[in-house]
C-alpha cells in the first residue's frame, strides 16, 4: 500500500470513529466521494473496530494470552526431570523405567526384590510430600484403599518412605489406558464391557466407603494380557485436593478455578460432577457421573460437555443437557443405554443412580439383553454374523458387533489385539518360503496360556513373531505385518523381532554369524543400550520390540539367518558378559573369541532340550515352552 | 550372514529448558549508565544493554510461570518493573530513562514470548503409556502459540506501513504499558496513542481474519 493511500485511510477512519457510531456512515460516504475501493476499505476497518471491540481482541497482555503454553511448556520440562535412574534402588524396589508423570508425580515400574513382581511406583512430589495435613489425610485415604481387593482395582501393595522419598508401589499394568484405547476402533460389545468392569470396581470401593473423585479415560488400564479393566489411583485424588470439609463460596470458587486453570496438572475438568464443579461436598455418587460421562464419550466420540476453555466446561457442566445420544454418536445406541448415561447425568444427585450396583445391575442386564438379541439375529441369518471384522478405512458409523456369545466369560470378549498398520499400501511381491520352527506344532490361544495358573514345577515361555516390512528401490512399500509363516526375505527386506514376555526373566537375543576361525561370531541383538533400559530383565507380560523404533536388514549374502532366543529365569552370566558389545557403534559384534566361544557352547550345552514350539495362525505369533529355567530357542531365517 | 541395524535409531526430540545464564547479573550501576548513553544517542549502549535485560526478564518471566507458583498469573508491567527496579540504580537515573526501559522490554518481551510460542507451536510431544493426560491443556497451549505468532507477523506487516502505530501496539500488547507510558516513550500524545491503538487494532483484526474471508 502506498504511504499516501494508508494515510487517507487512516485519517478518515480516525475522523469517524470520532463520530457518533450513526453518524460515520454517511460521513466516509462523503469523504470517499467517487472512489468506492476507499469506501470499502474504510467500512472494512471500521467493522473490524467494532468486532475487535466485541471480542475483546487483544485486549489483555500478551503474556496472559501466553500463560497457557509457558506453563504447558513449563509442565512439560517438569515432567521430563527424572527423580530416580534406572538401576537405582528404592527400599527394596529396583527402578526399571520412568512410565510417566503427572500430578500426582512420577511413576516407574520397578522390581519389587523381595516379592519378585513387577510394581509401578509413584513417587509423591515434594510439595505434597512436604504438606503434613495433605499426607496424613491421604495416608489414612490410601490405607483404606489398599484393603480393596478386587480384579478391576489396581492394587495398592505399599505407601512408605525412604529417605526423604514418599512413595506408592501398586500393583503394574501393562497395557494401554482407556484413553488409548478409545483412538482405536471400539465395538458397543467393548463398551458395555469396559463400562460393567468400571462399574464392579466403584462398586466395591464405595462398599468400602472410598470415592475415586477423578474417574475419567486416563486413569482407566486396559491390561494387554486378557483386556481386563483396571482402576487407577483409587484414594489417590485426595492428593491433589488442597482442602477438606465445606468451602465457602469464594473458597469452592479458587479451588475450582486453580484445578480449572489451563496448563495446570490436573489436565481436565471434563468428568467433574456438577457438585464437584461448584467445590460442594462430594459422595459416592459422583463418581457414577463421572462413568456417565466416559460411557457417553465412548460412544459419541467426544465428551458430552466441552467448551473452548474449561470454565465454559465448567458452565456447561453446571447448565447444559448435552446432545441426546440418539443422534450424536458414532454408532447406533440402544434406548436402554441411552437412558442408562442419562440417569448418570442427572445434575441432581438425588436423581442420578444412588448406588454403583444399581448401574451395575441395569448395564448387566443390558448386556444379556444385547446377547440374547445376537443370538437370535445368528440363528435367523447365520451367514450374516461372521466374526466382525475391522474396517480400516477408518469409518467407525454403526458398529454394534457383540463378539461374545451369550453367557460368554470375559475372556471370550476381549477385543482382538490391535494390529500395527502403517498406511502404506502397495502391492508386493512375496515370493518363496522359510521359517524352520520345531518339532511340536499345536495350536492353543493365547488366552489359555495367559490365564493358566503358574505351573507348580519351573517352566520358561515366552511369545514371539516377527514384523516385516518390506522394500523396493530403497522405499518401504505396504504396510508392515506380522509374518504368517513364510516369505522369502528379499536383501532389502526390513525385519524386527517382537517378544512377548509370559513371564519375568532374563532376555537375550543374538544372531549367529559366519565363521571365523572355526568359531561362529555372534551378534548382540539384545539386551541393547537403547532398549528396555539396557537391562536384560524383562517383566511379565511385557511387549519387546527387537531392535526398539527400528529394523534389521540383512546383508547380501544368502543362505539361513540364524537367531538365537534365550529366556532364562535367572540372569546368564555368559550373557551378561556380551552387553559391552552391543553398541551401536560396535554393531553388536561380539569382537572377543573367548567370548565367543563361551556363548557358543552355553547355546549348544541348552539347546539340546528343545522347547515346544506352537504356532498360533491366528495370532501370527509362536509360543516357546520348556520345562526347567533356562529356555533356548534358534529361528531360522531363509534369506534369498 | 548377519543382520544390520537400519539406520539409526530414532530418538524423540525433547524439550529441554534453555540453560541458565551462569554470568552473574550484571551491577545496576553499570546497566543505569548504558540506559543513560543509550538515551543520549549513543546505539553501541543498546547492543549491551538489550542481552542484559533480555537474560533478566526471561530469568523472571520463567520463575513467575514456575509450578511453585499456584496463581501462575505474569502480569508483565509487574515484571517489567520488578526488573526495572533489580537492574537500574533508581538514585542515578532521570525519569525518562524509565520510559526507555520500559520500551525496549516491550520489544524485548515480544522476542521472549515469540521465541517460546515458535519453540512450544513446532515441538513435537508424545505421551508415555500411564502418563497423565495433558491433552486439553495441550490443545489451548499450541492453539494460544500459534495464535500469537500469526499477530507478531501482522504485526512486523503493520510495521512496514505504518511503523508508529505498530510500535504502540508492541508497546501496550506486548510490553503491558499504559496509554501515559506509551505516549511517554514515543512523545506523543496521550489522545494519539488512544488513537493510533484504535486503527492498529483494527487493522491487526482484519489481516487476522481477512485471511479466511
Amino acid at each position: 500500500m502506498k504511504p499516501e493511500r494508508w494515510q487517507q485511510i487512516s485519517e478518515i477512519f480516525e475522523s469517524a470513529l470520532a463520530l457518533e457510531p450513526d453518524e460515520r456512515l454517511a460521513y466516509v460516504e462523503q469523504e470517499c466521494g467517487a472512489d468506492e475501493a476507499l469506501r470499502r476499505e474504510v467500512d472494512r476497518l471500521i467493522e473490524s473496530h467494532h468486532k475487535g471491540n466485541e471480542e475483546n481482541f487483544i485486549a489483555s497482555p500478551a503474556t496472559e494470552r501466553a500463560a497457557p503454553f509457558l506453563v504447558h511448556e513449563d509442565n512439560e520440562a517438569e515432567l521430563s526431570r527424572n527423580r530416580l535412574e534406572e538401576g537405582q534402588k528404592v527400599s527394596h524396589y529396583l527402578i526399571i523405567r520412568k512410565l510417566g508423570a503427572g500430578g500426582m508425580g512420577e511413576v516407574y515400574l520397578a522390581q519389587d526384590t523381595q516379592l519378585d513382581r513387577a510394581v509401578a511406583l509413584k513417587i509423591l512430589p515434594a510439595e505434597v510430600a512436604s504438606d503434613k495435613r495433605r499426607m496424613q489425610r491421604f495416608k489414612q485415604e490410601a490405607r483404606m484403599a489398599s484393603a480393596l481387593n478386587q480384579p478391576n482395582i489396581v492394587t495398592i501393595f505399599e505407601f512408605n518412605q525412604a529417605d526423604s522419598l514418599h512413595f506408592i508401589a501398586t500393583e503394574y499394568v501393562d497395557g494401554e489406558t482407556l484413553r488409548q484405547h478409545l483412538r482405536g476402533r471400539v465395538t458397543m460389545a467393548d463398551i458395555i464391557d469396559i463400562s460393567i468392569q468400571i462399574l464392579a470396581a466403584l462398586d466395591a470401593a464405595h462398599e468400602a466407603k472410598i470415592v475415586h473423585r477423578d474417574i475419567k479415560p486416563e486413569n482407566v488400564m486396559i491390561r494387554r494380557r486378557d483386556r481386563v479393566v483396571k482402576v487407577l489411583d483409587f484414594g489417590l485424588a485426595k492428593l491433589t485436593e488442597k482442602k477438606t470439609g465445606a468451602l465457602s463460596d469464594t473458597e469452592a470458587a479458587t479451588e475450582v478455578l486453580v484445578k480449572t486453570m489451563p496448563g495446570s496438572l490436573m489436565g481436565t475438568v471434563n468428568y467433574m460432577s456438577p457438585e464437584q464443579a461448584q467445590g460442594l461436598t462430594v459422595d459416592n455418587r459422583t463418581d457414577l457421573w463421572s462413568t456417565g460421562v466416559v460411557i457417553y464419550e465412548m460412544l459419541a466420540g467426544r465428551s458430552p460437555f466441552g467448551g473452548a476453555t474449561s470454565s465454559h466446561t465448567v458452565v456447561e457442566i453446571l447448565e447444559k443437557e448435552p446432545r441426546s445420544l440418539a443422534d450424536g454418536a458414532r454408532m447406533k445406541v440402544p434406548a436402554e443405554l441411552q437412558r442408562i448415561v442419562s440417569k448418570a447425568l442427572s445434575k441432581n444427585p438425588d436423581e442420578r443412580y444412588q448406588t454403583a450396583k444399581d448401574m451395575l445391575i441395569d448395564l448387566r442386564s443390558l448386556r444379556r439383553r444385547l446377547d440374547v438379541d445376537a443370538e437370535i439375529e445368528r440363528s435367523a441369518s447365520p451367514e450374516t454374523v461372521a466374526p466382525s471384522v475391522s474396517t480400516d478405512n477408518g469409518d467407525r458409523g454403526n458398529e454394534t458387533a457383540i463378539q461374545s456369545p451369550a453367557g460368554g466369560t470375559q475372556e471370550e470378549q476381549r477385543a482382538p489385539r490391535k494390529r500395527v498398520v502403517v498406511g502404506v499400501l502397495l502391492t508386493a511381491m512375496v515370493v518363496v518360503v522359510a521359517l524352520a520352527f520345531g518339532v511340536n506344532v499345536w495350536r492353543s490361544s493365547r488366552a489359555k496360556l495367559a490365564s493358566s495358573a503358574p505351573a507348580a514345577v519351573a517352566e520358561r515361555q515366552l511369545n514371539y513373531w516377527i514384523m516385516v516390512q518390506k522394500y523396493k528401490d530403497d522405499k518401504p512399500y505396504q504396510a508392515p505385518f506380522r509374518l504368517a509363516g513364510e516369505i522369502n526375505f528379499e536383501p532389502q527386506y526390513h525385519i524386527r523381532l517382537h517378544v512377548l514376555s509370559l513371564q519375568s526373566g532374563y532376555l537375550y537375543v543374538l544372531n549367529e554369524g559366519p565363521l571365523e576361525k572355526g568359531l561362529p561370531q555372534f551378534i548382540v541383538l539384545f539386551p541393547s543400550p537403547t532398549a528396555n533400559g539396557g537391562s536384560s530383565l524383562v517383566l511379565e507380560s511385557n511387549e519387546l520390540q527387537i531392535p526398539e523404533e527400528s529394523w534389521f536388514t540383512f546383508d547380501n549374502e544368502q543362505g539361513t539367518e540364524k537367531l538365537w532366543l534365550v529366556f532364562s529365569a535367572n540372569a546368564v552370566t555368559q550373557l551378561e558378559a556380551v552387553k559391552g558389545f552391543a553398541t551401536a557403534k560396535g554393531k553388536g559384534v561380539i569382537r572377543d573369541p573367548d567370548l565367543n566361544r563361551t556363548v557358543q557352547e552355553f547355546l549348544a550345552t541348552h539347546s539340546v532340550s528343545k522347547p515346544a514350539v506352537e504356532k498360533n495362525n491366528e495370532q501370527k505369533e509362536t509360543n516357546l515352552k520348556v520345562p526347567g529355567t533356562v529356555l533356548v530357542h534358534q529361528i531360522d531365517l531363509e534369506h534369498h | 550372514m548377519v543382520l544390520h541395524l537400519a539406520g539409526q535409531a530414532l530418538t524423540a526430540k525433547r524439550f529441554s529448558p534453555a540453560p541458565m545464564n551462569k554470568e552473574s547479573t550484571p551491577s545496576p550501576h553499570e546497566i543505569t549508565q548504558l540506559l543513560e548513553d543509550w538515551s543520549n544517542g549513543n546505539q553501541a549502549a543498546l547492543d549491551k544493554l538489550y542481552p542484559l535485560v533480555y537474560e533478566e526478564l526471561r530469568r523472571m518471566a520463567r520463575r513467575y510461570m514456575s509450578r511453585e507458583r499456584k496463581d501462575h498469573t505474569l502480569q508483565t508491567t509487574a515484571l517489567i518493573n520488578e526488573a526495572y527496579l533489580r537492574l537500574v540504580d533508581q538514585k542515578h537515573v532521570h525519569w525518562q530513562n524509565r520510559a526507555h526501559f520500559f520500551g525496549i522490554s516491550a520489544q524485548i518481551m515480544r522476542r521472549i514470548l515469540i521465541d517460546h510460542a515458535r519453540r512450544y507451536a513446532y515441538t513435537k510431544r508424545g505421551a508415555g503409556a500411564q502418563r497423565i493426560s495433558l491433552d486439553e491443556a495441550a490443545v489451548v497451549a499450541k492453539g494460544r502459540a500459534t495464535e500469537l505468532l500469526s499477530l507478531d507477523e501482522a504485526l512486523n506487516s503493520l510495521a512496514e506501513i505504518d511503523p508508529r502505530r505498530s510500535r504502540v501496539v508492541e508497546l501496550r500488547f506486548f510490553g503491558g504499558l499504559d496509554n501515559d507510558e506509551i505516549a511517554a516513550v514515543l512523545k506523543i500524545s496521550p489522545n494519539t496513542v488512544i488513537r493510533d491503538w484504535n486503527l492498529a487494532r483494527a487493522w491487526l483484526y482484519q489481516e487476522l481474519s481477512g485471511s479466511v474471508v
